[in-house]
């Protein structure tokens, strides 16, 4: 199997600030992993940086990756709030030259058909991540990165995500969550990494 | 490459955004009407002082222009991740849309200074736009050259790192606005394309190279 993310001894941080040191990491495609600890312990700057979203201070660390395709469901939201949620959706996934049918079935799917004319930043926090999920949704990519998984959503979204996971673990296809304690939302995890330690 | 995609991107967010659009031009056009009643109080500018006062006009039209919507170098880079766009070609096509954007509005600016101010630059049309086009293209790279590569997001480090790069392509303006001959207009514009290709290269080397 192979390795989409593989360090020996990885070092984060911002400035001269080490936030994970010494980490000795290998995340091989189609398993699952999660990341567990307190606040302030790194558990979003490593999980950007495994996501390639990182532009702190990796301190030279030896760090392999392969072509894998890669999304980060953030903190930080990556929809651009002046586009309307279909031509955010047009956007993202140009390369992908998804069909409209598809984009309305995932829509009506995520109830988000209603509001696919409306812009970003008229919507709550939730229906942002709600929208991203949706993106993931039909990008399908080969790993999905999601950081505090359950934070915004709704009760609805939260069963409409653990479906999303349940599908891509089926589908053989990686996810990497991230939060302060194990959420349980996937049935086969390969490791996970606690920060707390 | 220059994806269709970014630049149609582009371009709504800046009839949305309309900082550009809505504020600044008005605003430099009010500045240029106003300008000649009161430098001369009169309609029309003594030529020295206009080519001068013109450039200088140019300058800061480009500047506003640049600084009127800072990249955030952690939401490029996840929007770029998110959307599996390679930097270069944001680079590339965001160019296009900013010269799209920019362009049209820097000769309207142009004719509205020579209308107010009663002047007229002493060379051919086609000079003029070449001249003009050239140091859109550059001063668009730079300023995105910049904000991509770097991880200054303030409108201040931006100003004072920009306005001096700026200074140095007006200059070399100047002389094809004077009007001077035909032979030394052509090895001027031959200089900028020389420059812009300098820079269009160095932009793509480190762009490319860049991890």
């Amino acid at each position: 199997m192979s390795s989409f993310f593989e360090s020996d001894s990885l070092q984060l941080g911002y400035g001269n600030q080490v936030v994970i040191s010494d980490l000795k990491i290998s995340l091989e495609s189609s398993k699952n992993y999660e990341i567990i600890g307190k606040n302030g312990s790194g558990k979003t700057t490593l999980l950007m940086c495994i996501s390639n979203n990182f532009i702190g201070n990796t301190f030279n660390s030896d760090i392999k990756r392969n072509n894998n395709t890669l999304m980060e469901i953030g903190s930080m939201p990556s929809l651009i709030p002046m586009l309307s949620l279909i031509e955010n959706i047009n956007y993202f996934l140009f390369k992908e030259n998804i069909n409209e049918s598809l984009i309305n079935k995932i829509l009506i799917k995520y109830e988000l058909n209603n509001f696919k004319e409306d812009l970003i930043e008229d919507f709550s926090s939730g229906m942002i991540k709600r929208s991203e999920i949706a993106i993931a949704d039909l990008k399908n990519p080969d790993v999905l990165c999601i950081d505090e998984p359950k934070v915004y959503l709704d009760e609805n979204g939260i069963q409409l995500l653990l479906s999303l996971l349940k599908k891509r673990e089926s589908d053989g296809n990686s996810s990497i969550l991230s939060s302060q304690e194990s959420i349980i939302a996937l049935d086969n995890i390969e490791k996970t990494f606690d920060l707390n330690d | 490459m220059i994806r269709k995609y970014i630049i149609k991107k582009e371009t709504s967010l800046e009839f949305r955004n309309n900082t550009s659009l809505f504020l600044i031009t008005p605003t430099m056009s009010v500045l240029i009407i106003v300008f000649p009643i009161l430098s001369e109080n009169r309609f029309r500018v003594d030529d020295d002082l206009f080519l001068i006062v013109e450039l200088l006009f140019l300058i800061l039209f480009t500047t506003l222009f640049s600084i009127r919507n800072p990249i955030d170098e952690q939401r490029l880079v996840k929007e770029l991740n998110f959307a599996s766009i390679q930097k270069t070609d944001y680079f590339y096509s965001k160019t296009i849309a900013e010269l799209g954007i920019f362009y049209p509005q820097i000769i309207i600016l142009l004719i509205l200074f020579s209308g107010f101010t009663d002047t007229s630059l002493n060379s051919p049309l086609i000079y003029i736009c070449l001249s003009i086009l050239f140091f859109c293209i550059n001063a668009i790279m730079i300023n995105l050259f910049f904000q991509v590569s770097t991880s200054f997001n303030s409108r201040f480090v931006q100003f004072t790192i920009i306005v001096p790069i700026y200074i140095g392509f007006a200059i070399l303006i100047a002389p094809l606005w004077l009007g001077v001959n035909q032979e030394i207009s052509n090895i001027y514009l031959l200089m900028y394309l020389g420059i812009t290709l300098i820079i269009y290269a160095f932009t793509n080397f480190y762009l490319r190279s860049a991890k």
